[in-house]
This record gives structure tokens, C-alpha cells and sequence, in this order.
């Protein structure tokens, strides 16, 4: 096989950018981790710290916690050479019947048609509009 | 035909003049019709307001830097991670990791989305004076 043979096109980036959203917004945690390249590195601005794939599909369950339900909307994805750029809203309704939004950006990176790194850019100022108060 | 480089260029160009208080050049990145959208009230600030902006920045704040550009151009524009370094009059230097997308028309930034996270203010704002 040439090195050639590895290079993903424009068309399979975007795919696999719209693969992960859909499996992150479906709970398909099994497909995340197929798309996730085993030492693929997931950088939040929140925090500061990078962490790694599996720490961060076991936080997945509790990343919906107060939450009906997610949807990863309006996406605009632009890919390079190695990886895209997603700009998007997050639609969330909570349990209490509260609907929220965040707006998000996601810088990925890619190898070999697996994503090898995440850096992940929102603003916690607004996580309290976004869940909304507690049930009247 | 797409030219990376001179969208490469330009981006450099754009984060450069800031850093060296070079208004002219900034202005001259930005594209008549340029707007700029920022993630802490999700509206899309005129060219001439955010200028207004940035030339008070560089009247007032001693030095800002730009520091660990990671850029990537794609069809029609770039994006550039850096952690921007300001140091205020007061000495306090603050800090704040963003995330930059710019749209590019005829070698000009005619539209630009800033992601941060206002919820870390803090680390970017000096600590303010108690009231009197």
C-alpha cells in the first residue's frame, strides 16, 4: 500500500466529523470508540488538561445528567489537510422540560480515518442558562 | 485556485499588527463588510466597533501576545488555537486559551467567530479594586 493510500480526502473528513457527532449525539459509545484512535487526546478549554479517550467515554453517561435529550445542530464543518473544524449549536432539553443552547467549536485532528485529537473551545458562563433552573 | 499561503499569510499578518500596535494593518485585514461574532453574547459586532475595540486595546494594554498559534487553512478561510497573553496597566498579566475562525474573501477577513470561555474571566481581567 503507498503513503498515499492513508490520506483522507476532504469528503471522508467531513464523514467522519459528521460519524462522531452523530454517535455522540445517538449514545453510540461503542462508535466512538472505533473512531477514536486508541491514544486520541481530548483537550477542553473548561478545564485546561488534556485527557484521554477512554477517560472520557467513561464520563459520557454522566455528561447527561439533568438531560432528556442532545442534538448537535448546525453544523458548520470545514476540513484541512488533517483534520476540520466544527462550529455548531448544542440543543439540549432537560428533564424539567427546560430547552438550552451552548454554542461550541471543535478543532479535530486525523490519521489513518480515525480522529487522534479533540480540542474542544465553549463557554461555562453560560452552563447555568443552559440547564435552566430547578423544576417549578 | 486556493493559496494557502496567502491566507497563511494574512492570518499572520492580522495577530501580528495587534501585538505590535500596527492599526493600520489590522484595519486593512479586515474586508469592508467584515463582522465579528464572539461566543460570550453569540452577536456579530460591525467592523468598526470592533476596531474601535482593538485600537483601545492598543492604547491602553502595555503588551499583547499571541502565543502557541496552532493555524489551519481550509477552502475559504482559517482557523487559529492560541492562547492570548495580555499584560494590563496595572502589570497583571492575563490569559485566556481562544479559538479563531476566520472567512476569507478577496484576501480580506470578511467574517470571524472567537470562541472563549468567559467563565475563566478571571485569569484575563486584573482583580478589580474593592468599592470604596
Amino acid at each position: 500500500m503507498s503513503e498515499m493510500a492513508n490520506v483522507m480526502t476532504e469528503y471522508e473528513i467531513r464523514e467522519l466529523c459528521h460519524e462522531f457527532f452523530d454517535a455522540y449525539q445517538d449514545g453510540r459509545v461503542d462508535v466512538l470508540r472505533r473512531i477514536m484512535s486508541d491514544d486520541c487526546i481530548v483537550w477542553h478549554n473548561v478545564y485546561g488538561r488534556e485527557t484521554t479517550r477512554d477517560e472520557n467515554l467513561e464520563a459520557y453517561p454522566n455528561s447527561y445528567t439533568g438531560q432528556r435529550r442532545r442534538t448537535y445542530n448546525d453544523r458548520i464543518i470545514n476540513a484541512f489537510h488533517d483534520g476540520f473544524v466544527i462550529q455548531y449549536s448544542l440543543n439540549g432539553v432537560m428533564h424539567t422540560g427546560h430547552k438550552g443552547a451552548l454554542w461550541i467549536c471543535i478543532v479535530g485532528r486525523v490519521r489513518d480515518g480515525k480522529i487522534t485529537r479533540i480540542d474542544e473551545y465553549m463557554d461555562t458562563s453560560k452552563f447555568a442558562a443552559w440547564m435552566g433552573g430547578p423544576r417549578a | 485556485m486556493r493559496k494557502d499561503w496567502q491566507t497563511l499569510e494574512l492570518c499572520d499578518r492580522f495577530f501580528d499588527s495587534i501585538e505590535r500596535k500596527d492599526y493600520d494593518t489590522l484595519e486593512a485585514c479586515y474586508a469592508p463588510e467584515a463582522v465579528i461574532w464572539h461566543s460570550h453574547d453569540s452577536l456579530y459586532q460591525p467592523r468598526a466597533d470592533n476596531l474601535a475595540m482593538l485600537k483601545r486595546g492598543m492604547e491602553t494594554q502595555p503588551k499583547t501576545r499571541f502565543k502557541e498559534r496552532r493555524v489551519r487553512v481550509f477552502e475559504g478561510g482559517f482557523v487559529q488555537q492560541h492562547t492570548i497573553y495580555v499584560t494590563h496597566e496595572s502589570g497583571f498579566v492575563g490569559q485566556m486559551d481562544v479559538c479563531f475562525v476566520g472567512y476569507v474573501r478577496d484576501g480580506m477577513i470578511s467574517r470571524a467567530y472567537e470562541y472563549f470561555d468567559t467563565g475563566q474571566i478571571d485569569k484575563f481581567l486584573p482583580p478589580r479594586e474593592p468599592e470604596r
